[in-house]
């Protein structure tokens, strides 16, 4: 016969065990460095030292420790935000959690906009001393081109306001993707779903639009040989939000079967016929198959193109699913990330005459934070 | 350490109750001591000294009245000698930033404050060690021999950060005797962890969204986002502070002690004077009987009354933490009790009771913002757009988008702040004996659903506040 004595009697048993298999489990299991689920280093076990401990840094870290390698801590993460997703939450972690399946990061209020003018125009006054030509191209993220897949009464981005802001306070020439991007939401999927980048049909209509400001002729995306390279991505939103059900993103990307390109990363003196690292695929990143990841100078050959032209690029990742359309055009591209080139690509414009093109390429969202377009000085 | 983490709840308490329970009696106090010397070593490194000294301060004091207070002279010696240290140590590390401060912006000097934080815990354990002695000279309590004992009584864990204040005398006997039944230890652990509950799944939760619409500017904050804002902080700041008294109260249960309730139901009051009956009681029995008592009460004529209301009121402002705003919160209740004592408290009594929940239920969530924003500019902008009603929008998408977030919980949070258990507990006893089991098997298994769910969130929360460093 079952009385109530005896059901508090086995709640409290089940909870004593599973306190005390919990804490067993957390001392005795093997510990990770790294979580792939929320890509980002766990906390190492703190180092013991008179000074730590006096200041109160070693428990404070101990605790920080005791929670990254709790067991099972993947599915604790994941039982939180499924929880506030349950109760309506549809911010998670500063995400938003909005329609069809799209997590969409929040346009923060802009700090630095006036530096950024600053700055682009004193890369400006530099290059106005050669013959080079340079366009500016601020890419809208998905807060911008999605707003209607934003949940309801999200509060309203200003991110056009700043990118206006920007492109009347520099006299550097403007490409304005907008209306590309907009007339593309139709064709297919321009953002991912998980990740803060633009898909590679994204970049296919910033590819449009960079096209027509600069009269080129531009590839139709019949022409090139399409592939889909995983449908197991999981971006950097999909770690924020931790809900382990969401639909996970594919990755198509374009080949043009008629460059025959060399790609050289000059920091890691690697030499490669591809655009593409697709070893990159059986990580959790998997973005980083566009130009292998992050390098502060590539310079990218292509033999067979019809154009003399040299484009210096400077950009941030955005740009790395652009540059496979932006190849064919171009005899050779530098392309720079100015996070971490660190001399300033103005000085490498000076000696390298042969550069007659330039465009700076960065998307809203990080702009704002980037520390590498306040280093092309 | 917070008891809402993983190291508290995962190691120290577990191994605590286990070496707890298996030694011999004698030994009990002692486990007991060591852990909570860890437990504040663990937040506190230096400042453990400070307790040590201020306890071996206050027990020698009562062996010495004990001993030589023969005469009502001798014994307020060693009193005034208790006092004086015990208040100049809090004064020190609690408002000595403050006071110099204070002197430069009076004087226009330029005195650097001493830049000292506030060790953990000082404001409830200095008011612990104080009641011993005052209670002592009272003779209200016999003078305790042991210093072991004593410190356990001071350092014990489960209220040492954030009360109950509890009193030597109401705890004197268990220290030396106590039965620990198996159904003291489950109806503590299961008290334990209600409290783990409130704070984890709805104090940080609410608490999140208050710090948001505090950092909002004013540009973004409607009227209504405002008054949401009050909210959850009135709702957060219940929720942790009466869930560190259930934990605490659960704890010592755990450990064979009875405490005192600290919380009953404060934000259902009627009245002004109802909330104070209703919120943080030991506290404010402390002053009552230490200082409101001793200055005469209500006995010497309404100037005096008066007179006494003002002290006792600033004195719970300002113990809340060094700040004019702490200050201008406990003013602010002494004038609204001294005018529900002599204005308006009769006509208040006949009205609806929904009207005077209403009442009492808005000038806590005022205070509350008092209470909440140290800086007097903020203060001033948030109280401000709590009552922009012509310059500024009602609401705006904003608040819905909060209220959309959030409103679930705040809903329920609402709901729990009323008397719904002890109300269920009752109606359950009516019902027949297989509804009962079934209904106990229906509360086990939440139990168990809410403990996932805090662990859950424990393990992934970044936001996991200890609200009382001020006190």
């Amino acid at each position: 016969m079952i009385t109530e004595t005896k059901i508090r009697n086995i709640v409290t048993a089940i909870l004593c065990i599973g306190i005390l298999s919990l804490s067993i489990c957390l001392l005795l299991l093997p510990k990770k460095d790294f979580s792939e689920n929320e890509n980002r280093y766990l906390t190492k076990f703190p180092i013991l030292s008179v000074k730590n401990v006096l200041d109160g840094t070693y428990t404070a870290s101990l605790s920080d420790w005791f929670a990254d390698h709790f067991p099972q801590r993947d599915f604790f993460v994941g039982l939180k935000s499924q929880t506030e997703i349950l109760s309506g939450r549809k911010e998670i972690n500063h995400i938003y959690v909005a329609k069809d399946d799209y997590l969409i990061e929040p346009y923060a209020p802009p700090q630095n906009t006036q530096r950024i003018i600053d700055t682009l125009n004193r890369f400006y006054k530099k290059v106005s001393q050669t013959q080079a030509t340079i366009n500016l191209m601020l890419v809208p993220t998905a807060v911008t081109i999605h707003k209607d897949l934003l949940p309801q009464n999200a509060p309203a981005s200003n991110q056009l306001e700043t990118v206006q802001s920007i492109y009347t306070g520099t006299e550097i020439p403007k490409i304005d993707c907008m209306d590309s991007l907009i007339a593309g939401i139709s064709q297919g999927q321009l953002y991912y779903r998980t990740d803060h980048h633009w898909t590679t049909l994204g970049a296919y209509y910033g590819y449009l639009a960079f096209c027509e400001a600069k009269n080129l002729e531009p590839v139709p995306l019949t022409s090139l040989q399409k592939q889909t390279v995983t449908e197991d991505f999981a971006g950097t939103l999909y770690s924020k939000v931790n809900d382990y059900n969401h639909k996970k993103d594919s990755i198509t990307v374009y080949t043009n079967p008629e460059d025959c390109l060399t790609v050289t990363y000059i920091d890691s003196n690697e030499v490669s016929d591809s655009l593409y690292n697709f070893d990159y695929l059986t990580e959790k990143d998997k973005y980083s198959i566009f130009l292998n990841n992050i390098h502060s100078l590539i310079e990218i050959e292509n033999q067979t193109s019809s154009s003399e032209d040299v484009l210096m690029l400077i950009k941030d990742s955005y740009a790395n699913s652009m540059v496979p359309f932006l190849a064919h055009h171009y005899r050779k591209i530098y392309v720079f990330d100015t996070r971490y080139y660190k001399d300033g690509p103005s000085s490498f414009l000076s000696e390298h005459k042969e550069i007659n093109d330039i465009l700076l390429l960065y998307n809203m969202n990080t702009l704002d934070t980037d520390s590498g377009i306040r280093g092309i000085y | 350490m917070v008891f809402s983490g993983i190291p508290f709840l995962f190691f120290f308490l577990p191994l605590c109750l286990i070496l707890y329970y298996a030694v011999p009696f004698s030994w009990k106090n002692g486990i007991l001591l060591i852990f909570s010397l860890i437990f504040y070593a663990w937040g506190e490194p230096l400042y453990i000294l400070l307790m040590l000294f201020s306890t071996l301060l206050d027990y020698t004091n009562g062996r010495l009245m004990e001993r030589f207070g023969t005469t009502k002279l001798r014994k307020t010696f060693f009193l005034c000698c208790s006092i004086c240290v015990n208040l100049f140590i809090l004064g020190f590390f609690k408002y000595a930033d403050f006071a110099v401060s204070l002197v430069n912006s009076m004087l226009g000097t330029r005195i650097t404050p001493p830049g000292i934080h506030l060790p953990v815990g000082i404001s409830f354990y200095t008011f612990q060690t104080m009641s011993y002695i005052i209670d002592l000279y009272k003779s209200e309590v016999k003078a305790e021999h042991s210093y072991t004992a004593y410190l356990t009584y001071v350092s014990m864990f489960p209220q040492l950060v954030a009360g109950p204040i509890v009193r030597f005398a109401d705890i004197q006997e268990q220290l030396h005797k106590r039965t620990i039944t198996f159904n003291g230890m489950q109806t503590g652990f299961l008290r334990f962890l209600l409290g783990l509950f409130k704070k984890v799944l709805i104090a940080n939760q609410v608490g999140a969204l208050w710090e948001e619409i505090r950092m909002l500017g004013t540009a973004n904050t409607s009227v209504a986002t405002a008054w949401l804002g009050a909210l959850c902080f009135t709702l957060q700041l219940y929720f942790d502070f009466s869930a560190y008294s259930d934990m605490a109260i659960g704890m010592g249960h755990m450990l064979g002690f009875t405490y005192h309730e600290n919380f009953r139901y404060p934000l259902t009051a009627i009245s002004v004077t109802d909330f104070w009956r209703r919120w943080h009681i030991s506290l404010s029995t402390w002053f009552r009987d230490y200082v409101y008592i001793p200055l005469g009460g209500n006995r010497r004529g309404i100037p005096r009354h008066l007179f006494n209301i003002a002290v006792v009121w600033f004195l719970t402002g300002l113990w809340h933490g060094a700040s004019w705003n702490f200050i201008l919160w406990g003013v602010y209740y002494g004038i609204l009790l001294m005018l529900e004592k002599y204005i308006w408290g009769k006509a208040l009594a006949k009205l609806p009771k929904l009207l005077q929940h209403a009442y009492a239920f808005l000038i806590v969530v005022f205070g509350f913002v008092i209470f909440a924003i140290t800086d007097w500019n903020a203060l001033g902008t948030y109280i401000y757009l709590l009552f922009s009603f012509a310059s500024n929008s009602l609401a705006d998408t904003r608040f819905l988008w909060y209220l959309g977030n959030y409103g679930l919980i705040i809903a329920i949070a609402c709901v729990l702040t009323c008397p719904i258990y002890p109300w269920l507990c009752q109606k359950a006893l009516t019902l027949s004996r297989p509804k009962r089991r079934f209904l106990s098997a229906i509360s086990g298994m939440a139990i168990l659903l809410l403990f996932v769910l805090s662990t859950a969130y424990m393990v992934s929360d970044t936001y996991n506040p200890f609200l009382y460093f001020r006190f």
